[in-house]
């Protein structure tokens, strides 16, 4: 009796396909949909290895999403405690030879009719159309509903903010002195450096949203360096402030 | 059925315009909040009046509204925080994640949750997606954690619907199990437990279906089945892996109890190989899961033995629920207990001769268990929640057997439609309740503003800004003083080690010598002052993670506690952003 074997032969080539689009550098959108299929496969094929023809669809399905979700875990495992770092190449690997061989074993079962595959089982009952098309507005509406979200969450008004910062540093007697600007537009600061309460140095910024300011300054054993931060055009209130610790005798 | 779908999807909707008219500045008013609950009961009520409805429900049909109830939920999470993880225990695992993806390697260091990466399942999982698809780790953690959520549903009804062999009977205990207020929360969410209780699911599904007569190739797929979901679920969660052995045995032994002695060998097969791979993980692998649990369990029998002894009851350190919450939960507590014994009469009556169903009986009395944890251990309502996954999985087959026997009972007389509605009611009063006192609390129920010392709503842009310039400019690792709401943020985000018992540093105007020496104890290198912690109480009653206040506070901290710091020999103020100052604490540790 001649029987499809789409399933395996799709289960074998997704492997190859994969690797071929990652090496020439395919699209991220089309290796992120092949990269699903890839991690898909091992549960599939399992599932029909493990599974009778009586084990039909939900009960099926749980187990090859099961299945799926085990064989990083389980592979993972094994690869880490061989030493073996697990990056890209070794994780799509792994789902690789994990289908690649439940192909194989898969063949052995169908080829000895142990195992039947997908056509020669009891189908699932098909949607009738009114169904499909309730079932189609739902996704959209449920799709909607998480653009909506994003939008709202993406659009969410959260008070702006201006990092100043000071430490000691990267080497004997330097400090890192930075600026960042997160108000949600572009702003100009006035920066003035003090050491031992006495103005060293001036800076006027102007930083976009986003944008950073930075400098290694020179401090010395004694005395406080203090940075105050002046959002334009305010000089008579500090915006932001911040200190190095006081490490002369007196104190 | 397609009514019931477009309802659903039509709740989601209502819930995501409640929760982005929450983001747009009206998390307040009382229309948002009544918004969110009608989606809620676009979603549910149809569901629950479809499976308790007389009208015939094929195999087909019920899994779908499983399907539907479980992907509708998932969404609303989803839309709860579109854009990143929020959530601490979330935020712990996302770090994992990302340690893993940087070094390829297992078992490295989390400050937060140092346990989790022991337990590596979720992260390896995740990674492994993310490394193929390339897609970022928190799309790839939806994936995951939505897979595994729905898993365990499907699993669960499947489950019930083997042991019942009843469709009908498992749709409507999967309905119950919904009422689990850690169904759309700790077993949807980010988490390792979400993955592995579908492993558990997957388990014991694999247990009941091993020990039909079949034919050796098929037993064997079982058996194979059965042994990767005990080793998933052993790598991927501490509790979910002990509570496996424990299902396992309790079957094993109502196998016993009615002398089913096939049922009996293969789950004590089952209960063996899982109790060794456990033990043999907590041993060689995790051995800090000893220590992990010590205090809870500790906890635990310090209160049982308070009870006894006629002490006093811990006094609870979280702030109140608002009375109708409270009203709720005590009416989903009463239901569920009036419902156990009529589910055991059942039991008795029906299934008395079947080793599932009776272990699902015994199981079930661990929900009254769990009500005396509650009122009588330190943080209980926190470890009964908790629980709640796990004795849910028998109170809802022992409800469901109750429940499906009141509708049987008013087909047949005039009483059908009265016994219905209660039914219904019943049943309704038992979500809403999962859903009124489950995550997020009350006070963050629609996503807003921020709120200080909460939990999503302190994860904002500059707590992460924050959070990542300390990593950036003071390594990973560092032991940090933070208050609750940047605790998570620290942990995550900055990858430092936040210390958790620090609230004297932040409640006393002066920084003595014995609050530098206690800082100095703990090894407490910065300290991340919040100053909105002085203009707004806690919503949670409580400033810290251990916070010997909490519950008392009457007022915000006062400025003149987080002053201090400013004028305290030695010690740097490294970092100003306006409402977040961090200061170097090591300048300072003999002061004054």
């Amino acid at each position: 009796m001649r029987r499809n074997q789409a399933d395996i032969a799709v289960a074998a080539v997704v492997p190859v396909v994969y690797f071929g689009a990652a090496t020439l550098g395919a699209p991220a959108a089309v290796l992120a949909v092949l990269g699903l299929v890839l991690a898909a496969c091992p549960g599939y094929v399992w599932a029909e290895v493990l599974l009778s023809p009586q084990v039909t669809g939900l009960e099926r399905a749980a187990v090859a999403a099961g299945l799926a979700l085990a064989v990083p875990i389980i592979g993972g495992l094994a690869l880490a405690a061989a030493g073996i770092p697990l990056h890209r190449t070794t994780w799509a690997a792994l789902f690789a030879g994990a289908a690649l061989l439940g192909d194989a074993v898969l063949l052995g079962l169908r080829r000895t009719g142990r195992r039947a595959p997908p056509g020669a089982r009891q189908r699932a009952p098909r949607l009738a159309t009114r169904q499909a098309v309730a079932l189609g507005t739902a996704l959209v509406i449920a799709a909607g509903a998480v653009v909506l979200a994003v939008a709202g969450a993406t659009r969410q008004q959260h008070p702006g903010f201006t990092q100043l910062w000071l430490l000691a540093g990267p080497h004997a007697h330097t400090a890192s002195l930075g600026v960042s600007n997160h108000q949600g537009t572009t702003t100009r600061y006035r920066l003035v450096l003090l050491h031992k309460a006495r103005v060293s140095a001036t800076w006027n910024l102007t930083l976009s949203n986003g944008q950073s300011w930075q400098r290694v300054i020179g401090v010395s054993d004694t005395g406080t360096v203090a940075a105050r931060l002046y959002r334009l055009p305010d000089l008579a209130h500090p915006y932001r402030y911040v200190r190095t610790a006081d490490r002369s005798p007196a104190s | 059925m397609g009514i019931v779908v477009l309802s659903a999807a039509t709740g989601v909707a209502v819930v995501a315009a409640a929760f982005t008219a929450g983001r747009l500045g009206y998390a307040s008013p009382p229309w948002a909040d009544r918004a969110y609950w009608l989606g809620q009961a676009l979603i549910v009520i149809p569901v629950a009046m479809r499976l308790l409805s007389r009208r015939p429900l094929t195999a087909a049909q019920t899994a779908a509204l499983v399907i539907v109830l479980a992907t509708a939920e998932y969404v609303v999470k989803l839309c709860y925080s579109p854009l990143g993880f929020t959530f601490v225990d979330e935020l712990a695992h996302w770090r994992s994640t990302v340690n893993l993806m940087h070094t390829g390697r297992l078992f490295t260091v989390n400050y937060m949750l140092p346990i989790s990466p022991r337990y590596p399942g979720l992260e390896e999982a995740t990674s492994a997606l993310a490394s193929v698809t390339g897609l970022p780790v928190f799309v790839s953690g939806l994936i995951i954690a939505g897979v595994a959520h729905v898993l365990f549903v499907c699993v669960l009804y499947t489950l019930f619907r083997h042991i019942s062999r009843s469709s009908r009977i498992a749709g409507v205990a999967v309905l119950i199990y919904a009422s689990n207020p850690d169904l759309p929360s700790f077993d949807s969410m980010f988490v390792y437990q979400t993955l592995a209780v579908a492993f558990l699911g997957l388990t014991l599904l694999a247990a009941g279906r091993a020990t039909a007569r079949q034919p050796a190739l098929d037993r064997a797929g079982w058996l194979i089945l059965g042994l990767v979901a005990i080793a998933a679920t052993v790598i991927t969660h501490h509790a979910t892996s002990f509570m496996l052995v424990a299902s396992l045995a309790l079957v094993a032994v109502a196998s016993v109890l009615v002398r089913n002695w096939r049922s009996a060998a293969w789950l004590a097969s089952f209960t063996l190989v899982s109790a060794a791979a456990v033990t043999g993980w907590v041993l060689l692998i995790a051995p800090q899961t000893i220590s992990y649990f010590r205090p809870t369990v500790t906890g635990i029998l310090a209160g049982i033995r308070a009870l006894l002894n006629g002490g006093a009851l811990t006094v609870p350190t979280s702030a109140a629920a608002p009375p109708g919450n409270q009203a709720l939960a005590a009416a989903g507590v009463l239901a569920m207990s009036a419902l156990l014994p009529a589910g055991w009469w059942q039991v008795w009556r029906w299934y008395r001769r079947q080793p599932w169903v009776v272990a699902m009986a015994i199981g079930s009395a661990s929900w009254y268990a769990i009500i005396v944890v509650r009122l009588v251990t330190a943080d209980g309502s926190e470890l009964a929640g908790r629980a709640a996954t796990f004795v849910f999985i028998p109170a809802s087959l022992i409800g469901a057997l109750a429940v499906s026997r009141l509708i049987g009972a008013g087909f047949r007389s005039w009483r059908a439609p009265v016994v219905a509605a209660a039914t219904l009611v019943l049943a309704l009063a038992l979500m809403f309740d999962g859903l009124v006192n489950g995550w997020p609390p009350y006070w963050e129920r629609l996503p807003g503003g921020h709120q200080v010392a909460g939990f999503e709503r302190s994860v904002g842009p500059e707590e992460i800004a924050a959070s990542q310039w300390t990593l950036r400019w003071l390594g990973p690792g560092n032991r940090f003083a933070a208050d609750i709401g940047n605790y998570a943020v620290l942990g995550s985000y900055g990858d430092q080690d936040p210390v958790r018992n620090v609230a004297y540093l932040y409640t006393s105007p002066a920084y003595t010598a014995a609050v530098a020496r206690q800082a100095q104890l703990l090894a407490v290198r910065y300290l991340l002052a919040d100053w909105r912690l002085t203009r707004s109480l806690p919503m949670d009653g409580k400033y810290f993670v251990v916070d010997p206040r909490a519950g008392h506070y009457t007022q915000p901290l006062p400025a003149a506690d987080l002053a201090k710091f400013g004028r305290v020999p030695g010690v740097a103020r490294i970092y100003d952003d306006g409402n977040l100052v961090i200061y170097d604490l090591s300048g300072g540790q003999g002061a004054p």
